[in-house]
């Protein structure tokens, strides 16, 4: 197969559903041979999104263009693009070499160029031995496979991916994981999937947007959106994070400081906001270290140990401190300075980089 | 597991209902093979003049040969526009079609009489009346509810996601038609044709009104065998039809379990 | 709003929609507009419902026999039905070929078979003067008894069908845990079985009423023209009388009736029970 990746542009999307939004005004451009992940919770309009992508859903407003050229008006079958849907969507009454055929015979190729292309597909899947049996047939994880040599049999200019792993159990999740980047490693194509597992988006994607209510919150490669999230929701729904609140007292070079309550608190960055207003750290649970006695960092603060657990490779614990709330803190299990245990007093030491300012964007009915 | 039975009671009245519903139909059997010359049951030998009789008149066999093709010709017309209809209101699935699919149960809501006494008059006016073509329009389209039942009870098991993965796919509306959803609802659509075919070959009331001499259906001549004059051979001719309807029915019973593996 | 990519499926709807206003909406809607122009335009004909006592006494008539023939069919196919939702999986698949059956034999066959056993010289009479019971062949049929007892008959499948739906949608163990708690078989019935199973009975009475108000051949063949229900009695005015102002007219109240009844117990059951998900 060629590796001729096509680059593909969303401009200001839009899908109501009489008054609801599905999706709001969504720009978003995927390279060639780009792998794009869009990422969010049930109903944050991904799936939405990508069913106007293969024209499934007709949006409401705004534009789709493949290699530059309008295809929003264009039916899906004159679109070009493979899909493995959720579920996966086989012919039950065909074999698997039936199955993949498919896009072929509808194209009215000839049965020996058809033939060549079907083993060529399972090939790449690693499934020629099963060309003949049926769908119900297969394991899940076989299953998957043949829906991605049926979208890929025909060299369709984008492979869209709708929740493509969700079906599975969780170890041949993993497996398949690695099995799909190596796939659009080998044949650089551009991908978009779909999905609502932070993991999954992580490790597969060159580049990650996260949604929530049909809004396009932040895209990025997955260690950027991971290590800078620009807001509550994504330093949230992107792994686990606490959040300090407090207000700005002092601009310093290189950075500011923010008090809450008697804290004073160093953050770095690049510029300062007004004194006086408030901001919201977020700081990941393992971005903290415990500090022995006389240790200093430049960030402190002291609390007790109100609940903790063993999870193998490391333990969680909640500390409660007096003006931050209960914070999560982890630490490696094989060289834990402390052995945990209710009510010790500890003191949370990081450095000012570790921490980023977020923008507060979750409204009471995202807390849960 | 315990498990709750009906009493004594209930499961006696059951069986006089079921005999209720069976013996009479039943008893045309014996009295189809009497060795009298009237209505009765067989009194020395059991005979099967009386189908001899039918099978030897050419108007039993003009009228029995009449109505098999009109019924192909509905069962055709019920099927072809039955089967898209219901795929078209399952596909679009929106007010609109749900009113459609209503608009398509009439015939079997409005009593038959009343379609008939319209089409006496309708038919009247488009040359149709006498004619082979008016009665399997008219049980055509009466038999267009069977299908659209059958044909959407087999689409509510269709997997919606498998027709996007046909388009998504490149397949035009035609091509999905034929390679996916046409081979997983074909039981469905046979067991449709079975009824509509059943429903015209058994049609009556309308045949009454639309139909005089040039058109003499089975159902026309055994009402007027009733009618005039009730001879053995009349036995013979029900027993022939409930041969034939059971047959139909198994067929579509062996049609079910099939798709139900 | 109609989107362009819908259009191929609207284009399927099409031919069935098309046969069915041309060949059957038209004739109806032409029915229902002949019953106020002729003889003369106006509402006439329908003064007749309140003026002619022929008129009123067909109404009665057909309004007795499908009350009865209704609660009849309720109670039998009630009956079938309890006996069929609890019986083994492979003796239900008798039971429902015994109700099958005969749904799908030709009315003709039922009405002829009731003929060769009630009628004067039919087997039952002979059976019963033959055994001394009775001297004087009893009149059964080509009379209102006769009526009722062909339409029960061919109106208990169709009784049977959402009835039975409905009971097999009640969880055998809930039976079982009443029976547990002491319950004996008759207040298990009484108190879970009967209320679980009422829709299935509304749905079914509706069905059987609306059939029954307006069917011709049954009531032809075994009333012998001495009892007139609706259905015949509008033939009779078309073909031998050419009434067509008032044929119509009563087709029209039959028409009127069969929808109100359907719109007043649409609130009540789900049609869908009514004329079912599936084919029979």
């Amino acid at each position: 197969m060629s590796a001729a990746g096509h680059a593909l542009a969303l401009r200001g999307l839009s899908k109501r559903y009489g008054s609801f939004t599905a999706v709001a005004d969504v720009s978003l451009d995927v390279g060639q041979g780009e792998f794009l992940t869009l990422l969010g919770p049930s109903g944050s309009g991904k799936t939405t999104i990508l069913m106007c992508i293969a024209g499934f859903v007709e949006p409401s407003e705004g534009a789709i263009l493949l290699d530059g050229r309008d295809i929003t008006a264009l039916p899906p079958e004159r679109r070009d693009f493979g899909m493995v849907f959720q579920g996966y969507a086989l012919f039950p009454h065909m074999t698997v070499a039936e199955n993949v055929a498919f896009p072929l015979r509808v194209r009215k190729l000839g049965a020996a160029e058809r033939e060549a292309k079907v083993r060529a597909a399972l090939d790449l899947v690693q499934l020629s031995a099963f060309g003949e049996r049926l769908p119900r047939q297969l394991s899940g994880g076989q299953q998957q496979r043949v829906a991605l040599a049926r979208a890929l049999v025909f060299e369709p200019a984008l492979l869209l991916l709708d929740e493509p792993l969700s079906a599975l159990d969780k170890k041949l999740r993993a497996e398949l994981q690695d099995e799909l980047k190596a796939l659009h490693r080998r044949i650089g194509r551009t991908f978009v999937n779909v999905t609502h597992d932070q993991e999954e988006a992580l490790s597969l994607s060159d580049r990650v947007a996260i949604l929530n209510h049909g809004r396009l919150i932040q895209q990025g490669a997955p260690a950027e959106l991971y290590e800078r999230p620009v807001t509550r929701f994504v330093a949230d729904f992107l792994g686990k994070s606490n959040f300090l609140a407090g207000t700005v007292q002092e601009a310093l070079e290189g950075g500011f400081a923010i008090g809450a309550g008697a804290t004073r608190i160093l953050q770095a960055a690049t510029s300062t906001p007004p004194i006086g207003t408030p901001v919201l750290l977020s700081l990941r649970p393992e971005k903290m270290a415990l500090l022995a006695e006389g240790e200093t960092a430049e960030n402190a603060v002291a609390g007790t140990i109100a609940g903790w657990s063993y999870l193998g490779a490391g333990y969680a614990l909640n500390v409660a401190t007096p003006d931050f709330g209960t914070l999560r803190v982890t630490l490696p299990t094989w060289n834990a300075p402390i052995a945990p245990r209710e009510g010790l007093e500890v003191r949370l030491g990081w450095s000012s980089a570790a921490s980023v300012p977020v923008l507060d964007d979750v409204s009471p009915d995202d807390a849960a | 597991m315990m498990s709750f039975q009906p009493g004594l009671f209930a499961r006696g009245s059951a069986w006089v209902v079921a005999m209720y519903l069976l013996l009479p139909i039943s008893i045309i059997i014996p009295v189809s093979m009497t060795d009298q010359r009237f209505l009765s049951l067989p009194k020395e030998a059991l005979s099967l003049q009386h189908y001899a009789t039918v099978l030897n008149s050419p108007e039993w066999l003009g009228s029995i040969w009449q109505s098999f093709l009109i019924a192909v010709v509905a069962t055709g017309i019920a099927v072809l526009a039955g089967t898209l209809c219901a795929i078209g209101c399952w596909r679009l699935s929106r007010r609109s079609t749900n009113l459609i699919r209503a608009l398509m149960l009439l015939p079997i809501i409005i009593p038959s009489i009343v379609y008939a006494i319209g089409l006496y008059r309708y038919f009247a006016g488009l040359d149709l009346l006498d004619r082979f073509m008016g009665v399997a329009i008219a049980h055509g389209v009466t038999g267009i509810p069977y299908v659209v039942i059958t044909v959407s009870t087999a689409l509510a098991a269709f997997d919606p996601r498998l027709e996007q993965a046909a388009r998504g796919m490149g397949a035009s509306l035609m091509q999905t038609l034929r390679w996916v959803i046409l081979p997983r609802i074909t039981p469905g659509i046979l067991s449709g044709g079975i009824f509509a075919f059943i429903h015209s070959w058994d049609e009556l009331v309308i045949v009454l009104f639309i139909a005089s001499r040039d058109v003499f259906t089975l159902p026309r001549r055994i009402w007027d065998g009733i009618n005039e004059n009730l001879d053995p051979a009349m036995a013979a001719v029900a027993v022939l039809l409930v041969v034939f309807t059971t047959a139909l029915l198994l067929l579509d019973l062996a049609l079910r379990r099939r798709r139900a593996e | 709003m109609m989107r362009r990519q819908d259009v191929g499926w609207w284009l399927l709807i099409l031919p069935a929609f098309l046969l069915m206003t041309a060949f059957y909406v038209a004739p109806i809607a032409q029915v229902l507009a002949i019953s106020f122009t002729e003889p003369t335009p106006g509402l006439g004909n329908y003064e007749r419902l309140f003026t002619s006592e022929s008129v009123q006494r067909v109404i009665v008539t057909t309004l007795r026999i499908c009350v009865i023939t209704t609660s009849l069919s309720l109670l039998l196919g009630y009956v079938l039905s309890y006996r069929i939702a609890l019986a083994s999986p492979s003796a239900q698949r008798w039971w429902i070929l015994a109700v099958l059956v005969p749904l799908w034999i030709s009315v003709l066959v039922r009405a002829f078979a009731w003929v060769t056993l009630l009628r004067r010289q039919g087997l039952v009479n002979e059976t019963l003067i033959g055994t001394g019971l009775i001297s004087e062949p009893l009149a059964l049929v080509w009379n209102e008894f006769g009526i009722v007892v062909g339409m029960v008959h061919y109106m208990v499948p169709y009784a049977v069908l959402p009835m039975l739906a409905s009971m097999r949608e009640i969880d055998p163990r809930l039976l079982a845990a009443a029976r547990g708690l002491g319950a004996n078989r008759l207040t298990i019935f009484g108190r879970i079985f009967l209320p679980l199973s009422l829709p299935g009975l509304l749905a079914a009475g509706v069905l059987v009423f609306i059939f029954t108000l307006g069917f011709y051949i049954t009531p032809a063949l075994l009333g012998g023209g001495k009892t007139l229900m609706v259905a015949e009695w509008i033939g009779l005015q078309i073909l031998d009388l050419l009434r067509w102002g008032l044929g119509t007219m009563m087709a029209t109240v039959l028409v009127v009736a069969i929808l109100v009844t359907l719109a007043i117990f649409s609130r009540l059951v789900d049609m869908k029970r009514v004329f079912g998900g599936g084919g029979a």
